[in-house]
């Protein structure tokens, strides 16, 4: 909302030296953010009042005009113009040197140069009122029509901002930082707010005394909806613009002015925050009504927007049908006309919610409909009328008051709160005095009354629509009148009943450190919806995946059941920059299933999991390679994040898995996720060209941290220990698993481990072989083993491999 | 004779001394040692010596010999275990070979430090389920039926559960307040925990506006709290982001949830206050909203408001990173682009 400081000034005696930074500051710190300060004059630099003295033909342009003008510094100028209304005599706006224009009013802003126009110096600029931003200020009929100052009278020279009385300066507030101070929404309500922070007297408004015998009625019909309506039948007026000075106003705040009969009902809602509207009166038959629409009742709007109303909306009625949307706009029927010579004004209040209701159904919010769905008090219809009334009588001296109804149906109840004052200090964490507080509360406009330690506080009318209606909205009001900012920090008392243990949140940050410090891992985020061509790729089957009912795009609805869609989406945009990497992420996973109420027995949510998943991507390395380093990830998880160790299982193949390479992981006997080879199909539906994608998923929540650094010693070994490596032919189908088993079942006390060192196939190997060597480690705890003795165990170990699996030694 | 020896015994100590490399010696011992040496030809002319003194020059030359021999050796140990094991050409100015390099998200890395910053006060990290009810995300924070910011907020609903009464309305979380009182349901105050989680709204997108983000919010809850021991943790949160004690200020401001409720400006980092367009010349840059819970808030907690009150503050994680940082589209944060994440260590 853009607020125009002479404008505030009418109603509080703000010192012409004030400093508007701090004005700016102190409004921003204590009621609504001041979002800039604008001088409207900054604008107009370098552009001055010039009377045309001569206009002559250029010599070499039909459209063009070669005018001298006087532009005050007693040195006639010549300046070339392709206007149509030129005239000797007339003022005009010229832009010299240095003011900045735009042509025709649209583009990027240009600064006016000396120039030669077809041959011809021209000094500057005699301008349209686009070009210098007064279009709506002063419409142009045609494109090329010169903006006239002739009705400006002053003296060739002056600065346009002057001769216009645009001196003035701009406040543009945050509406953001208002909603909830429906008081605030007009020029009077900040000019309220000025007069307290600085103790400066407010303009008071008398109400307006009509007296006039007339059988002039107003009827309301819903009067939960309408507490109030106030209906002036008024003849005497037309339609003729209104005085420069209110035009300029409603101008330079955002708004068009129209004619003086729209424009004093605009005016009076800048000024007041009451929207006011006035209908031909002539127009209206019978008596006007305020009800609710019948259904399917049909409105045209002044907008020509033709709505068909729902019994819920609120409407201005008279004896024939609906002629205005009450609160939100006018209808076509009843609007000001040319001719039109006798009026109803109409300053009501109307009920908020019904009207923001009424305004989003038809999306036709205006600037009525913002100010009455933030809850303006009924009281201050009589400042509305008021104010309307001293403008109408201003620019009609033939006006009569003809009929006048002043409904007020539903009276406004001032909110009253008991405050605790030992409370208060409490809160506040001041010691303020009895007098400090009243003090700070009366200046708003509070009735304020002290009893012991009992405060009874009486909120003004304007703040008594829902803005104050507890004690703690009593307190801000003392603490912000007070500064904020002059409060010190205050230190809060903490208690230690005990150590914050939260294992489980460790745990996952642990996960996260290791993967991403230790092995090199790059942490990502991802959406929580996933792409229906990774999805129907990588899941293949949407059966318990939530949906999103207004998603992103129509192919992002479902909602992630697994991290591996988006992570198999993140390889693909990597792998146009990177030919080897591995990435993780750690987010929340959603099932369309196991609904619960965890927290309030009405709610009922769907399962919600933790999980963490990674893949790793390679174009070079081999695929056992590139296993191997997933299979470490995992295997070593464990010993870096404390928490039970894996084991790992073939049961179920992952769907997005490659046949044989593939693992379920376990902790204990729970299955707590999977890893494998990305399938070579699922692949290439993702768009993935070269890159070998391994992948694993665990669900977090199943995981076991270890409830300490838990660590179990054994004491060194007293005598040597001796690592001996075997290698030996096993078919090809043998697994690690079951040679290791073999091994440590033969455990005969000396053999302490078993080790894989490597495998291989290929040349000098026989076909459905694979040569593995195995490291064993030997050692006795009584003794120093001989170099016999550990080749005998050497050999028996050999023996049961031959005997159990089939070993052969490798020919060496 | 006696005299020669000697003379070539001190001749050899001096350049065996002298010698810089192990060739120099080799030189040392075929001009001393060798057969064609001084002290082998030395040798060669005992038998011109007196018979009486041939055994002790005998001896003499022999001693000199293994002298001269032995200081040898001795050198070209030392000389070898002086030695760089490469060539003195070895180039020590080629770059190394980076370590495997990975790395936590700048979003996570801010919040474990937050996180670490917040313990050490001692306050719990709460963590919350992203899908919630429009129970918690509206009714319980005091948002009326009608508050604009239902709508405004455009949230995500999920399909089947966007209808109904709120407790049956499900949404993916618009915020992460909803949650606290989830916390406060379940724990007894007082309370003091950070609450880090990412939050979505429905919006369209662009460099500065996201659909999914990050928060964190700090809460702390107990009975004679005054408003302004919410500076602390304002100031702890900046501190430990910036690295720097940075000038904040509080101002009056308007959420349901919160009374008094505040906006929390930093003074801008980029300019010193002094204003630039990154604040647009006032020098502060809004950073969060905080405030005492509201009274309904605290009730649909089932605390008592006249007894416990509080402070709370929720601050955008993604903004203040791209503030530290000078990332210039909050977009990046959720790209999964390596090009972006490798730069933050």
């Amino acid at each position: 909302m853009k607020l125009s400081l002479s404008w505030i000034k009418d109603y509080v005696a703000l010192p012409d030296d004030t400093d508007l930074k701090k004005l700016a500051y102190d409004l921003t710190m204590d009621t609504v953010e001041v979002e800039d300060v604008e001088y409207i004059g900054e604008r107009f630099e370098n552009m001055l009042v010039g009377v045309i003295k001569e206009v002559n033909p250029h010599p070499d342009a039909d459209k063009l005009r070669v005018c001298i003008v006087d532009i005050g510094d007693g040195e006639d100028k010549t300046i070339v113009c392709g206007g149509i209304n030129l005239a000797v005599g007339m003022r005009v706006a010229v832009s010299v040197p240095g003011a900045v224009v735009r042509w025709h009013g649209e583009g990027e802003p240009v600064v006016i140069k000396k120039s030669k126009l077809r041959g011809v110096e021209s000094y500057g600029m005699i301008c349209a009122s686009s070009e210098i931003g007064l279009g709506d200020l002063f419409p142009a009929a045609e494109e090329a029509e010169i903006l006239d100052l002739s009705a400006f009278d002053v003296p060739a020279g002056t600065p346009i901002a002057k001769a216009l009385g645009l001196d003035d300066v701009l406040l543009e507030i945050d509406n953001k930082s208002m909603t909830n101070r429906p008081d605030l929404w007009g020029h009077y309500g900040i000019a309220r707010e000025i007069a307290a922070l600085y103790k400066l007297p407010l303009k008071k408004f008398e109400p307006a005394a009509i007296d006039v015998a007339s059988d002039f009625n107003v009827e309301i019909i819903d009067t939960e909806r309408c507490p109030r309506y106030i209906g002036v039948e008024m003849s005497g007026v037309e339609v003729k613009p209104s005085p420069f000075e209110i035009q300029s106003r409603i101008w330079r705040v955002g708004m068009r002015p129209i004619n003086a009969l729209v424009d004093i009902t605009n005016y009076v809602m800048l000024a007041t925050g009451n929207p006011t509207h006035a209908f031909d009166a002539d127009i209206i038959k019978d008596h006007i009504r305020v009800r609710r629409a019948d259904k399917n009742e049909k409105l045209l709007l002044l907008n020509g927007k033709e709505l068909e109303l729902c019994e819920d909306d609120l409407v201005i009625a008279d004896g024939e049908g609906a002629v205005a949307l009450a609160g939100v706009m006018g209808g076509a029927k009843d609007s000001i006309l040319p001719d039109t010579k006798r009026v109803i004004l109409e300053v009501a209040n109307f009920e908020s919610t019904g009207i923001r209701r009424t305004a989003l159904r038809y999306d036709n919010r205006t600037e009525a409909s913002s100010r009455y769905e933030k809850a303006v008090d009924p009281e201050r219809c009589d400042q509305a009328l008021a104010l309307s009334l001293e403008y109408f009588k201003e620019f009609y001296p033939e006006l009569k008051i003809t009929g006048y109804c002043d409904k007020y149906v539903k009276k406004l109840k001032r909110a009253e709160i008991d405050v605790d004052l030992k409370w208060l200090a409490k809160r506040l964490g001041k010691d303020l005095t009895n007098d400090e507080i009243r003090s700070k509360l009366e200046i708003l406009g509070f009735d304020v009354d002290i009893k012991g330690d009992n405060m009874h506080v009486i909120a003004p009318t304007w703040r008594s629509t829902g803005d104050i209606s507890i004690k703690d909205d009593v307190m801000e009001e003392v603490a912000r009148m007070y500064g904020y900012d002059n409060f010190e920090a205050t230190s809060f008392n903490t208690s230690f009943e005990g150590i914050i243990n939260q294992k489980d949140i460790a745990l996952v940050r642990n996960i996260k450190e290791y993967l991403a410090i230790r092995c090199g891992l790059q942490e990502v985020y991802t959406y929580p919806w996933m792409n229906d061509v990774f999805v129907n790729a990588v899941l293949q089957d949407t059966k318990g995946v939530l949906k999103l009912s207004t998603p992103p795009a129509p192919d992002l609805s479902f909602l992630r059941s697994s991290l591996l869609p988006n992570l198999c989406e993140a390889v693909v945009k990597n792998e146009r920059y990177f030919g080897e990497f591995s990435i993780f992420e750690e987010a929340q996973v959603f099932f369309d299933e196991d609904y619960t109420s965890p927290y309030d027995a009405s709610e009922s949510l769907p399962k919600q999991r933790r999980h963490i998943a990674a893949a790793f991507a390679s174009a070079g390395k081999s695929l056992s390679e590139l296993f191997r380093e997933v299979k470490g990830t995992l295997e070593y998880m464990p010993r870096f994040t404390h928490m039970e160790g894996f084991n790992f299982r073939k049961e179920t193949k992952p769907v997005w898995a490659d046949n044989v390479v593939w693992q379920n992981i376990y902790v204990g006997d729970v299955k707590v996720g999977d890893m494998g080879l990305l399938d070579k199909k699922v692949s290439m539906d993702c768009g993935i060209k070269n890159l070998s994608v391994m992948l694993f998923e665990i669900d977090t929540t199943l995981l076991k941290p270890l409830i300490s650094r838990t660590n179990k010693f054994t004491h060194l070994a007293e005598y040597p220990e001796t690592d001996y490596d075997i290698s030996m032919l096993f078919d090809s189908s043998v697994t690690w698993e079951e040679i290791r088993e073999v091994i440590v079942k033969k455990e005969s006390g000396i053999i302490k481990n078993a080790g894989f060192v490597d495998e291989y196939r290929g040349r000098q190997i026989p076909a459905g072989k694979k040569s593995v060597t195995i490291r064993l480690t030997i050692g006795s705890k009584e003794k120093t083993l001989t170099s016999e003795e550990i080749e005998k165990a050497a050999g028996s170990v050999m023996k049961q491999l031959e005997k159990r699996l089939g070993a052969e030694l490798r020919a060496q | 004779m006696k005299d020669k020896i000697e003379k070539i015994l001190s001749e050899a100590k001096e350049r065996i001394t002298g010698a810089l490399a192990e060739s120099e010696l080799q030189k040392v011992r075929s001009e001393i040692v060798g057969k064609q040496g001084t002290l082998s030809l030395l040798l060669k002319e005992l038998p011109t010596v007196e018979v009486s003194l041939r055994p002790e020059m005998g001896k003499i030359l022999n001693q000199a010999k293994n002298k001269v021999t032995e200081l040898i050796e001795e050198k070209r140990m030392e000389l070898k275990l002086k030695a760089s094991e490469v060539s003195p050409d070895f180039d020590c100015s080629v770059p190394g070979v980076m370590p495997r390099n990975g790395g936590l998200h700048p979003i996570t890395q801010m919040c474990y430090d937050l996180n670490d910053a917040f313990r050490s006060m001692g306050f719990e990290v709460f963590q919350e389920d992203d899908i919630t009810s429009e129970l918690y995300a509206f009714d319980k924070l005091n948002f009326p039926d009608n508050h604009p910011a239902r709508e405004s907020m455009d949230t995500y609903w999920l399909e089947g559960h966007d209808s109904g009464s709120t407790n049956e309305k499900l949404c993916l979380r618009p915020h992460l307040t909803g949650g606290s009182v989830r916390y406060m349901q379940t724990h007894k105050p007082p309370y003091r925990f950070v609450y880090p989680g990412r939050v979505y709204r429905n919006e369209t997108t662009d460099a500065h506006h996201e659909r999914a983000f990050f928060q964190y919010e700090a809460l702390i809850v107990d009975k004679d709290i005054t408003f302004t021991s919410g500076k602390v943790l304002i100031k702890s949160i900046l501190s430990k982001v910036f690295g720097t004690d940075v000038p904040v200020r509080m101002r009056s401001g308007f959420f349901p949830f919160v009374e008094p409720g505040f906006e929390i400006d930093m003074q801008c980092q980029v300019c010193g206050g002094k204003g630039c367009s990154v604040c647009k010349h006032v020098g502060w840059i809004e950073v969060m909203p905080g405030g005492s819970p509201h009274p309904n808030v605290l009730r649909a907690a089932g605390l008592d408001p006249d007894e416990y009150t509080g402070f709370y503050v929720n601050i955008g994680l993604d903004r203040l990173v791209m503030m530290r940082y000078g990332v210039d589209d909050v977009r990046l944060f959720h790209s999964a682009d390596l090009r972006f994440l490798s730069q933050f260590r």
